[in-house]
Order: C-alpha cells, then structure tokens, then sequence
C-alpha cells in the first residue's frame, strides 16, 4: 500500500515534489495506510494541480531569501573593504611598521588581519564567480544582453579605478604623495582618489546584485554561493576582531603613538581607527547576520538529491 | 481565521487542527497526525494534512524547520498563534451562544 502510495505521489506537480515529496513519503512510510488514505493522498494530487501557487509562492520566498543573504555578504564584504583599505593606509606609516616589529601582538594582529582579509577575498570571489557563472549562463541561453553587460560592468570600473590612480599619479600630479599632508591639492587629490574608489567598489556590487536578481538564479547555485559566503563572513569576524586587538595592543606598546597625530591625512590615530573597527563592526554583522538567516533558507528549503 | 479570509476551502478544519497540534510544540507530519487523532478524534490524510500545511507554510502561519533524517518538523508562527487564538476565540463565542441557547429551549 505504501508503495502505490510513493508511486501516487509522482502525479503530484514537480514544485509540489521538490518541495514536499521527502518528507511526504518519510511521513508515509512511518505509519499503517489505508485505502481511504491511499484515495485522500489522489485527491491531495489533484488539489496541488489545482492550486500551483500555494507550493510555487513559498518556494520561490526560500530562494529570494537565499539570493538576498548571498548579495547582503557581498555588500557587507565591500564595506569591510572599504575600512581594510583605511587600515591599510594608516598601517603604511613607517612609525607603525616599527611598532609591528617591536611589538609581537601588534605584528601578529596586523598579520591575522591580512590572512583574514585574503580568506574573505577568495571565499567572495568563490562565491561570485559560481552565482555570476549561473547568470551568465542563463542570460545567454535566453539570449539575453542585459545580464552579460552588467556582469562586465565590475571589470569596466575596476579598470578605470585603476587607470584614474595611474592619470593622477604619473600624469597630471606626479608630485602626489611628496607634498605637505595638509596641502590643499594633495587632500583634494587624496578624496579624489577615495571618492574614486568608493564609486567603483559600490557601482560593480550594484551592477553584480543587478545581474543576479534579472538573471533569476536558481536555488542550487545560491545553495552553493552560501557556503563561501558563510567562510567570508567567519573571515570578516576575524578580520574584525584582529584589528581591533591591533589597536588595544598598539595603545598598550606605543602609547604616544595611538594617542598622536597619525592616521590618514595626520588625523588622529585613534579616530581613524575607531571609525575603521566601527565601518568593520558593521559590516561584520551584517554579514554574520546574512550568511545565517541565509543557511537557515537553505536548510529548510534543501531538497536532497532522489536516489 | 475566517474561511474567507485564508481560503482555506475544505483544508479549514485540518488547518485549525494543525495550528491547534503545532501550539503543544514543533511536529512532523506523522506526529501531527497522531496528535490530532488524539485531541481532535478525528484522523486527517496524508494528503489533507500537506494540504493544510502548504497553505498554512504560505500564509506563514506555521513555519518548516530543518528536516532530520527526511522527516521535517514544523511550528508555529506568531501570526500562526494569533490566527488559532482569533478563531478559537470564535469558537468559544459560538459554543457559548449554542449552549446558552439550547438551555434555555
């Protein structure tokens, strides 16, 4: 009876299937069936034919929420960006290297930053590469333009965020980076280049996120895509707490330092770092928070494969 | 939680049912059938009963948890709680005017 059970269950809809058939026949396998059950699992068919949405509308919340989850992590990685390249450029000061050599936790917190970093740049890069692949290869055998346009669009800024360093610092302003801090043209070319920056890190996730939501990814790439982006997101929680224990042990090696007047553009260290560990903190909860509400989706909406 | 509402059709009582196993703690299927054999005394299908949860999984009134070992288990939703507490509500009033009425017959 269960068997003719199993093999009546295939006249439900596919969507229907995909979502309920496991734990369907999990359910008819654990217990006695009777001919009225066998005939209420037929009328069950009929009606799930008769109502597609009820199964199709809840489905598709599952793959919304993991698409969302993939593209919160991306942000929220661009954001840890954006403050690691803050830290970054403070940390370049000959004053801080020096602290990093004296001071075991200060080199090694600096170090763990940097592992940190890479581990969430290869796990994002991962996890974009597979979900960018499945909308490109959607886009092109619905023989789609718009997709393909925007997944170059990351390239294009990138390129042009480069070339505009190389124009300023080779061609129209050679002398940047030898003038006095406080210069009026060298602050100006500095936010310049920060403005510059923030544009293209923030344009290539927004036409990415563009791509992917008209391209429709299906759930088994964004199932995927959750796993580098939990690893980005574990990344940034170390990234996060490294600098963090950078700054404490900076302020406990070289007092005077932290208090004193180096952060980017002679601005105060310890200003510049609070506003770094707090872009970090940010970003790091979100991605945290993302990369959770994203597995916990994918869980509960994972369809093992049929044997 | 009024028929018309949900469009529950004729999955509005193993709906109730549900929400009114899923309030006692989260359950799988088949334990939501037993349970509702028992406090209800009547037995829903396999068929009804994924009907019921489709419909309520999609109003969000009850939610799927992570499956284990293929069963899934399901609770409530806090809408979930406030719909079966409205309707229960309802039923009070209309067993309360039913009784009222047939003692004073």
């Amino acid at each position: 009876m269960i068997g003719l059970a199993g093999r009546i269950v295939r006249l439900y809809p596919r969507a229907w299937r995909e979502r309920y058939e496991e734990e369907f026949v999990a359910m008819l396998e654990q217990g006695p069936m009777s001919i009225k059950d066998l005939f209420d699992v037929a009328l069950g068919a009929v009606d799930a034919w008769l109502r597609p949405q009820i199964v199709c509308e809840g489905r598709l919340v599952m793959v919304a929420r993991m698409r969302a989850s993939v593209l919160a992590v991306l942000w929220a990685w661009v954001g840890l960006v954006v403050g690691g390249v803050g830290f970054r450029k403070m940390k370049e000061y000959d004053d801080f290297v020096r602290a990093a050599q004296d001071s075991v936790l200060v080199g090694v917190a600096f170090d763990t930053v940097v592992v940190g970093a890479l581990v969430a740049l290869a796990a994002v890069t991962v996890g974009c590469a597979s979900v960018a692949f499945a909308a490109l290869r959607k886009a092109l055998a619905e023989r789609r333009k718009d997709v393909p346009l925007l997944l170059c669009m990351p390239f294009v800024f990138g390129v042009g965020f480069v070339g505009y360093v190389l124009l300023l610092t080779k061609i129209i302003y050679p002398a940047l980076g030898r003038v006095a801090v406080h210069d009026t043209v060298n602050v100006a070319l500095f936010l310049s280049l920060v403005g510059a920056f923030l544009f293209a890190a923030l344009a290539s996730a927004g036409t990415l996120t563009a791509a992917v939501g008209r391209a429709e990814v299906g759930g088994r790439t964004l199932r995927f895509a959750l796993y580098p982006a939990a690893v980005a997101a574990a990344a940034m929680v170390v990234v996060l707490v490294a600098t963090a224990v950078w700054g404490v042990s900076l302020l406990a090696q070289a007092p005077e330092l932290f208090k004193g007047d180096e952060g980017i553009l002679a601005s105060p260290t310890y200003a510049i770092w609070l506003v770094i560990v707090a872009v970090m903190a940010v970003s790091t909860v979100v991605a945290v928070a993302a990369a959770v509400r994203g597995l916990r989706a994918r869980n509960v909406g994972h369809v093992p494969p049929r044997h | 939680m009024g028929d018309e509402d949900l469009g529950l059709g004729r999955f509005s009582d193993p709906a109730l049912f549900v929400l009114m196993s899923l309030a006692g703690g989260e359950k799988h299927g088949y334990a939501m059938i037993e349970d509702i054999e028992k406090t209800c005394g009547a037995r829903p299908g396999p068929g009804t009963l994924y009907g019921a949860i489709a419909r309520l999984e999609r109003r969000g009134l009850v939610e799927p948890l992570a499956s284990e070992e293929r069963r899934r288990p399901y609770r409530l939703t806090a809408a979930g709680a406030s719909a079966l507490e409205g309707r229960l509500r309802e039923l009070e009033g209309l067993a309360h005017a039913g009784l009222g009425r047939l003692a004073t017959a």
